[in-house]
């Protein structure tokens, strides 16, 4: 830019000529321009003398506007004659308002000038102040001071009372909000533990085990709900929680499953009686909010209701030798002649009417916790296993399924080899195989209890094993006499105690199988006794 | 998958297919197999399609999709004397797919059938070669499960296949011969089936000339 000649720029004003008269023939006349000494009377003529010069001395402009306003006012009358005149004689000299303004300003100074000088000389004029009102009294002072103070307090005090009214306010506000707020760290405290989704203007919660693999169609969907039957006025109570939880009404109340086994079969009125035990509540974590014990209740009763469900179905579907009876809310099966294993569901909802009719008490052997801990494992299991990684991920044309067996097509396995990847057992045939097992073990214990209890000589002895497995357990017979333990350990047998048999294996190597008869097992450890000698 | 053998039984003179299927099977029995249930195996052929020929002008090749009862979940896909495929059963879907590729010969669908027999570690199946509805032969298998490296076991095979069959032992399969000591598997098995199922096919005369 800077080998760039600077553009030459001309200004040139507009200076059009006002036009006086445009001719008949379209020629115009035009105004000759003011000249310099034309154009300066004009302006002269424009000098307002009445206001000050300079528009910063405002003030002092004012203050002489003031005091020549007296003066002014002459003039300006004057000048309103004169500016008459001006307009009525226009041929009037134009600087004659200026000299008569001039004039009177001189004429005043003059008259000024005369005062002073003759005020000076204290002759015949003297300047004299404005005589003041006396002081008032000495108390004067201190009620001024009095009101002054009062009236500063009173500002002060406006102030104060200002603010102290936003304070309440923002408290007030803070209160309401309080609860607000409480709704919002319970719904976060909530969503800790469940899922919630909101639909609409509504937040609902999911407490089925779907997304753990369950395929039970409940849909297992309860409603958060804002407590708001609240007064504020009236003390809160301890309990009190902003949030509130409706759960489906099916899902009311707690549930368990019942698995005992009974000696004798009943009679077959008897089926079918729901029985409704009142278990008490199982106690809540005392740090647990209420909506926490209500939820796993809850899901606990559609636990249940799923095991039973997944229960009866089997009950039905598969075929065995003696079918079981699946009535109301209670499986019967045999699994051995002259015993019955019950499986129930008893769910007790929390209405009065079923707290009445709840009378008997369950007694303690009738439970076999052991199974009903089993079940609910069990169906975990399945669970996990339509979640399992040996499942997902998948390829995209391959059927849903275990991993091994979408290779069982390309890698040719055969029958044998197919059926070890099905598990063709299902939730009912796993609990009655244990159930099974259960039984016969103690009855086992119980038969060799009897016989050491009942015979003296020789002595039999059974240690059992800890380690068991769910459809097996061992224990070790000796048969031996007071005194001689150390000598004569001819007869040691180990008892193998299965689902349905219990197989023996003697010290000398025999394997014998025993039914789940219990005589057989009395008769044989009766003969092994016998044959016992030191 | 054991190591496994397959032969064609010849039809006994003057008998039918079906009477000695039944000689045989009593044989079986009286060694002391027992009857496990049935089998099938079956061989469907297709054409490589003249599209695909091109310039080259070869023949078009030939393709046997096979499926054997004893793995249920797999089909065989086998060129003659080139590579194989063992698949899922979606294979056969996939065929249908194919089309455009592979036209199949629906005439020449074979299947042998019959009765499985367990006689301790042997497994044998005895089966009728049917090609629509005529049988044309006796397929019979003997599979010794515990090994699977043909050279080892292979003269217990021949052996216990001497003791049924008696002269109609067949010798060793192709098979064996190219990979001794390779480990046996069952597309080995269904090798051997089709170079039976085509035996019998070109034995498409004989049968009807045979039986009187």
């Amino acid at each position: 830019m800077s080998g760039v000649r600077a553009v030459r720029i001309s200004i040139e004003s507009a200076c059009e000529k006002q036009v006086q008269e445009v001719g008949l023939d379209g020629t115009e006349t035009y105004l000759q321009p003011l000249s310099m000494s034309q154009n300066l009377a004009r302006l002269a003529q424009r000098i307002d003398f009445s206001q000050g010069s300079g528009s910063e001395e405002e003030e002092a402009a004012g203050a002489e506007g003031d005091a020549q306003d007296w003066a002014g006012a002459g003039s300006s009358a004057d000048q309103d004659d004169e500016e008459g005149l001006v307009k009525f004689q226009p041929s009037l000299w134009p600087w004659d308002s200026v000299r008569n303004n001039l004039r009177s300003a001189l004429t005043e100074m003059c008259v000024l000038y005369d005062v002073l000088s003759i005020v000076r000389d204290k002759k015949f004029m003297t300047l004299d102040p404005v005589s003041q009102d006396a002081l008032p009294p000495k108390q004067n002072p201190q009620t001024l001071q009095l009101i002054s103070k009062k009236k500063s307090l009173a500002g002060a005090a406006q102030i104060l009372l200002k603010g102290a009214e936003r304070l309440t306010k923002s408290v007030t506000e803070n209160q309401e909000n309080k609860l607000q707020r409480d709704f919002n760290s319970e719904l976060l405290r909530l969503r800790q533990h469940w899922k919630l989704r909101k639909v609409g203007d509504k937040i609902l919660g999911d407490l089925s085990y779907r997304s753990a693999g369950s395929l039970f169609p409940h849909h297992g969907t309860f409603e958060v709900i804002k407590n708001t039957d609240i007064d504020l006025d009236k003390k809160i109570p301890e309990d009190y929680c902003p949030l509130d939880v409706q759960i489906p009404s099916d899902l009311e109340g707690s549930a368990y499953i019942k698995v005992s086994i009974q000696k004798q079969a009943p009679d077959i009125g008897d089926l079918g009686t729901v029985n409704l035990f009142k278990r008490p509540l199982p106690k809540s974590k005392p740090g647990s909010p209420h909506w926490q014990t209500k939820l796993e209740a809850a899901q606990n009763v559609l636990l249940c209701k799923e095991i039973f469900a997944q229960l009866s179905r089997e009950a039905v579907q598969i075929k065995s030798q003696i079918p079981h009876i699946v009535v109301k809310n209670q499986i019967i099966s045999q699994p051995f002649p002259s015993l019955q294993l019950l499986i129930s569901l008893c769910h007790s909802s929390n209405d009065k009417k079923s707290q009445k009719s709840a009378t008997e008490k369950p007694s303690p052997e009738d439970h076999l916790y052991v199974l009903e801990h089993n079940l609910h494992l069990l169906i975990r299991e399945f669970h996990k296993q339509t979640l399992s990684s040996i499942v997902m991920p998948h390829p995209a044309s391959a059927p849903f399924g275990h991993k091994r067996m979408r290779l069982s097509g390309p890698q040719a396995f055969d029958k044998n080899e197919i059926n070890s990847l099905q598990s063709s057992e299902g939730l009912l045939e796993k609990i009655i195989k244990q159930a099974k097992h259960i039984f016969l073990r103690s009855r086992t214990a119980a038969t060799i209890d009897s016989l050491a209890s009942r015979i003296e000589d020789p002595q039999i002895q059974a240690h059992w094993s800890n380690i068991n497995d769910v459809y097996e357990s061992s224990v070790k017979v000796l048969i031996t006499s007071q005194g001689y333990e150390q000598i004569c350990k001819s007869i040691q047998l180990q008892l193998n105690i299965g689902v349905e048999q219990i197989r023996v294996v003697h010290r000398d190597g025999r394997v014998i199988t025993l039914s789940h008869q219990e005589q057989e097992l009395q008769d044989f450890l009766l003969s092994q006794m016998s044959q016992h000698q030191v | 998958m054991g190591v496994t053998c397959v032969s064609q039984m010849p039809v006994a003179e003057g008998k039918s297919v079906q009477q000695t299927v039944e000689l045989l099977t009593r044989k079986l029995e009286m060694l002391g197999a027992e009857k496990q249930g049935t089998f099938c195996v079956d061989c469907e052929t297709y054409h490589t399609a003249a599209s695909t020929l091109g310039s080259q002008g070869q023949a078009g090749k030939l393709m046997y999709v096979m499926h054997n009862s004893e793995y249920p979940l797999s089909c065989f896909a086998l060129f003659e004397n080139g590579p194989w495929l063992i698949a899922d059963t979606n294979f056969d879907v996939l065929m249908v797919k194919l089309k455009g590729f592979f036209q199949s010969a629906k005439a020449s669908k074979i299947e042998t059938r019959g009765t499985r027999y367990q006689y301790c570690d042997f497994l044998v199946k005895v089966g009728t070669v049917t090609m629509g509805p005529s049988a044309r032969g006796i397929s019979v298998e003997v599979e010794y499960g515990p090994c699977v490296v043909a050279s080892d076991c292979w003269s217990l095979l021949l052996e216990f296949l001497q003791s049924f069959l008696g002269s109609h032992t067949p010798g060793a399969p192709a098979v064996f011969g190219n990979r001794h000591d390779a480990v046996y598997g069952p597309a080995d098995t269904m090798i051997q089936y089709m170079e039976l199922f085509n035996k019998i096919r070109k034995q498409q005369q004989v049968p009807v000339a045979g039986i009187r």
